[in-house]
């Protein structure tokens, strides 16, 4: 591609990435990468798991050290020396994982660092914490943090809210260069769409974002400009008003990929109907507190259960408690027939229950495992002899074969899983997952942070699973992907179920698609009155 | 990291670094007092070191899962004065070791109950069973004097020796084994390590975070209660304050031997190196007569240049990694962002560990 994007040659470059590279241990992360953004543009860089997106982010923001390579702003080299200085030389980056202080307030963390002192004693020693609270309000509660929470510590919170959490610190500042290293991973349309006006109006002062996502629908409209990355090199760099959803599907992973779904919803899988099957699990009238409240229904065998809702509805409160995290104030589950204690995660999984969470980072991976490791420890007696003793060989033939299966790309199962891309390690804990061969399996957001190839590959084996008889329940904020894969969707909000669509399989292949989407979101807002 | 060296990498293996400080530490003192590895003087000096290097174990085992137990040196303690107690009362050899064991046992089944599954911080229900413990030996030890004990067979647990080789090493020996393998090659150990890293996703995953809690403080009191039986053996006389302090050089032990007390990392090597460096130490100054009084502040200060050490020897091969690399790269990289670089680096090796 030697096309050239015209604003650049009219607008001054704000930053620019020059032959950056990157080795790790076996990996060469980026090879020569460059990316080039100008004032006022929306850039968007895209790129497989693992094509080293991640890192060449982290060098712009002074938390990594490039090997060669340097990065300019307004035309300058900078002399990176750490995070503080980036932020400091008008550089904001909200991560791919959660990086925030569990202890500390919302708003301790938004002004980490960069607190607003008060006089005491002719020294200013504490932090003017109504001031602080003034200058990020309505920011906030456009994310939906209300003041209150500004003051609550950000370990109460679900994933969902910390990532907004993240945004509004991110955006607190009027930065120079704003990265955007997959923000919309777990949140809602609206909340995505609240971000997206954000985006555009800072599009408007001047700044320079930068943005990753998966989602390349949600590109077009709001992306000036695309760079794609495989394989840690630059492969082009195209403007969007002259690109598709396939050309630059085809940049990211070569010719030879067939094409992908990319929101296209005609590739359903012909889901076997599931009426008159043999019921897995039954859970009836499950109270907690007032997050769950009065929830009964049942989940067929090869059936797969949606459950869709806004932020704060209570599907992941329910998941939480049928897997013996969240203990029930009242309430039953019965699985195959016969009743499960939910004392704690273990019987559940002893029982044939599975979840994959959604907060990757803190519930999902265990970092300095190995990629090994962590997919054989939900169901260690797979790769063992005589049931207690570690067989490397099993452990290592296991991760293997769901390597090739799923693609996760590392040099070396053995190696840290800490260390893989955010979609890789993703792919690392749905494998822990399905290794456990359960008789219900719990998805909470699977594919967050998963490229559009490993997507459909995810989809697949989530329909495959359903298709051998498994049961499933699904949580999915992207409601394509949760109609997509549900056979039959149970709307919550406030923890009550307040609708249910069924037989979603047929009315999709009936070309209904519009009319079920616009029937889950009508009942998802619905009795916001009330 | 491509050109990592060989002895970059050897130098990476937790533990490893301690493992020279310690032959370093042996050539000093050999070269200061010729009797150090005099045959006899190894052998006394084993049998001496032995209980804590296992109590160092066992709060090694609590901390790997990411806990801490406080009271090991008490229940050392109080197991020695039990054994004693039982043998003085006429029970037989085997009653007796039994008894000293099934304390340490039961205190550590008491403790991994009250934080596995009442939840209770482990900081504090240790530090209380701590001062049960030692109460409970000076009670002991009023009921009646906890000494003169002739069972045949019980003093050569630690005075014996077959082959030349003192009994308690093969005690020792054997227990480090089973340790070994048990944490290296097995499920529980694998889990322990998952827990140690986090409780949190070890949960989700299924994992049983409580059983493994408790595993690991019975684990730490029944090693503590053997620890107990071998001194009572070796000292034949059980006083009402033995074992307070213990603990402290036992986490040092583990400390020093390169296991973080953030938890997940470790191993039983780096236990039993720590422990070993710290009763070195101690027999050094001994045998060169420094006064015992200065032992605890010479450990204090062993932990301290421990964690120093372990981090700086990793700096060091980080940095030179780093220069190889960088004579390659562009100019770039000036000081502070070498700097930067190696706290980066050393921040995800910290967290490789
Ligand atoms: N600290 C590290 N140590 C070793 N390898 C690393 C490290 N960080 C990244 N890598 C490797 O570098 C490559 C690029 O990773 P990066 O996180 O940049 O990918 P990405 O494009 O952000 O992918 P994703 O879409 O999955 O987030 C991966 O192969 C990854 O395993
Ligand atoms: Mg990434």
């Amino acid at each position: 591609m030697t096309e050239r994007v015209d604003r650049s040659e009219t607008t001054p470059l704000v930053l620019e990435a020059r032959d950056v590279t990157k080795h790790y241990e076996g990996v060469t992360a980026l090879d020569h990468a460059t990316l080039a953004v100008s004032r006022g543009e929306v850039h968007a860089l895209l790129g497989g798991n693992g094509a080293g997106k991640s890192t060449l982010i982290s060098i712009i923001s002074g938390v990594t050290m490039p090997d060669s390579g340097a990065i300019a702003l307004d035309g300058d080299v900078m002399a990176s020396s750490g995070p503080l200085a980036a932020i400091s030389a008008g550089i904001s980056t909200i991560y791919q994982e959660l990086s925030l202080v569990p202890a500390l307030s919302v708003l301790d963390n938004i002004f980490l660092g960069r607190e607003i002192k008060r006089k005491t004693l002719g020294l200013p020693l504490t932090s003017d914490r109504r001031r602080m609270e003034r200058e990020v309000r309505d920011l906030a509660a456009d994310f939906g943090v209300s003041a209150f929470e500004l003051h609550t510590p950000v370990s109460e919170f679900g994933a969902l809210k910390k990532r907004s959490i993240e945004i509004v610190k991110a955006l607190a500042f009027d930065p120079k260069v704003l990265i955007l290293d997959e923000p919309t991973s777990g949140l809602e349309d609206a909340e995505r769409q609240v971000l997206f006006g954000y985006m555009r109006s800072m599009r408007e002062r001047g700044v320079a974002l930068v943005w990753v996502t998966h989602h390349l629908e949600e590109l077009f409209g709001l992306a000036d400009n695309a760079t794609v990355f495989r394989d840690g090199r630059t492969v082009a760099t195209v403007p969007m008003a002259s690109t598709s959803i396939d050309k630059l599907v085809t940049l990211m992973f070569g010719s030879d990929r067939e094409e992908f779904g990319g929101g296209d919803t005609r590739k359903i899988a012909h889901l076997k109907p599931s009426v008159g099957r043999r019921v897995v699990l039954s859970a009836r009238n499950l109270t907690r507190g007032t997050v769950v409240r009065n929830i009964s229904f049942d989940v067929h065998e090869g059936e797969i259960v949606g459950l869709a809702g806004l932020a704060g509805a209570g599907r992941t409160e329910v998941v939480r408690t049928l897997i013996g995290l969240d203990s029930l104030t009242t309430g039953t589950v019965e699985l195959e027939g016969r009743r499960l204690s939910l004392r704690n995660s273990t019987s559940a999984y002893r029982a044939g229950l599975a979840m994959l969470p959604e907060d990757r980072k803190q519930l999902g991976i265990l970092p300095d495992m190995s990629t090994a490791q962590n997919i054989s420890i939900s169901r260690l007696s797979t790769v063992t002899k005589w049931g207690f003793w570690m067989s490397r060989r099993k452990e290592r033939a296991l991760a293997d074969s769901y390597r090739t299966q799923l693609g996760i790309k590392t040099p070396d199962v053995d190696a840290r899983i800490g260390n893989l891309s955010g979609g890789n390690q993703q792919k690392a804990i749905v494998a822990r997952c399905l290794n456990t061969s359960p008789k219900l399996l719990i998805f909470d957001e699977p594919t967050q942070g998963i490229d559009v190839a490993a997507k459909v590959d995810v989809h697949a084996l989530v329909r495959d699973y359903a298709a051998k008889g498994g049961a499933a329940i699904l949580i999915a904020s992207e409601i394509e992907e949760l109609l997509e894969l549900s056979h039959r969707v149970l709307v919550l909000k406030k923890g009550q179920i307040v609708g249910e669509v069924r037989d979603i399989p047929a009315a999709i292949e009936a070309g209904d698609f519009a009319r079920i989407k616009s029937e889950v979101l009508t009942l998802s807002a619905a009795g916001q009155t009330s | 990291m491509k050109s990592s060296s060989p002895f970059a990498r050897i130098m990476s293996i937790p533990g490893m670094p301690m493992t020279l400080v310690l032959i370093l530490a042996v050539v000093v003192f050999q070269l200061l007092n010729p009797v150090f590895l005099n045959g006899s003087t190894v052998a006394n000096f084993l049998t001496n070191g032995i209980p804590i290097i296992l109590i160092t174990l066992g709060v090694a085992i609590v901390i790997i899962g990411g806990g801490i137990d406080l009271s090991v040196g008490t229940v050392a303690g109080l197991s020695a004065g039990t054994t004693m107690f039982a043998l003085v009362q006429g029970a037989p050899l085997a009653a007796g070791i039994a008894v000293g064991c099934g304390t340490g046992l039961l205190f550590g089944l008491v403790n991994g109950f009250l934080v596995a599954y009442l939840r209770i911080n482990d900081f504090i229900v240790t530090l209380a069973t701590l001062n049960v413990a030692a109460g409970l030996l000076v009670v002991l030890s009023q009921v009646r004097p906890l000494q003169g004990v002739t069972v045949p067979g019980f003093a050569e647990l630690t005075k014996g020796s077959v082959f030349g080789i003192p009994t308690s090493l093969y005690i020792a020996g054997a227990i480090f084994i089973i340790a070994q393998l048990l944490l290296a090659k097995t499920v529980i150990g694998r889990r322990l390590y998952a827990v140690g890293i986090s409780a949190q996703a070890s949960n989700v995953a299924g994992v049983s975070v409580p059983h493994l809690r408790l595993f690991t403080f019975a684990a730490s009191g029944l090693l503590a209660g053997v620890a107990g039986v071998l001194i009572a053996s070796r000292l034949g006389a059980v006083q009402a304050f033995l074992g307070i302090g213990y603990e402290f050089i036992a986490i040092a032990g583990a400390v020093i031997g390169g296991i973080t007390l953030a938890g997940g990392g470790g191993s039983v090597w780096a236990a039993l190196v720590g422990g070993l460096f710290l009763a070195t130490l101690q027999q050094g100054l001994r045998l060169n007569n420094v006064d015992p009084v200065y032992f605890s502040i010479v450990t204090a200060l062993a932990i301290v240049f421990g964690v120093v050490f372990e981090r700086q020897v990793r700096g060091v091969i980080l940095r030179s990694a780093l220069h190889r690399t960088a004579l390659f790269a562009s100019n770039r990289a000036k000081p502070a962002e070498q700097d930067t670089a190696i706290a980066t680096i050393e921040r995800s090796h910290d967290n490789g560990k």
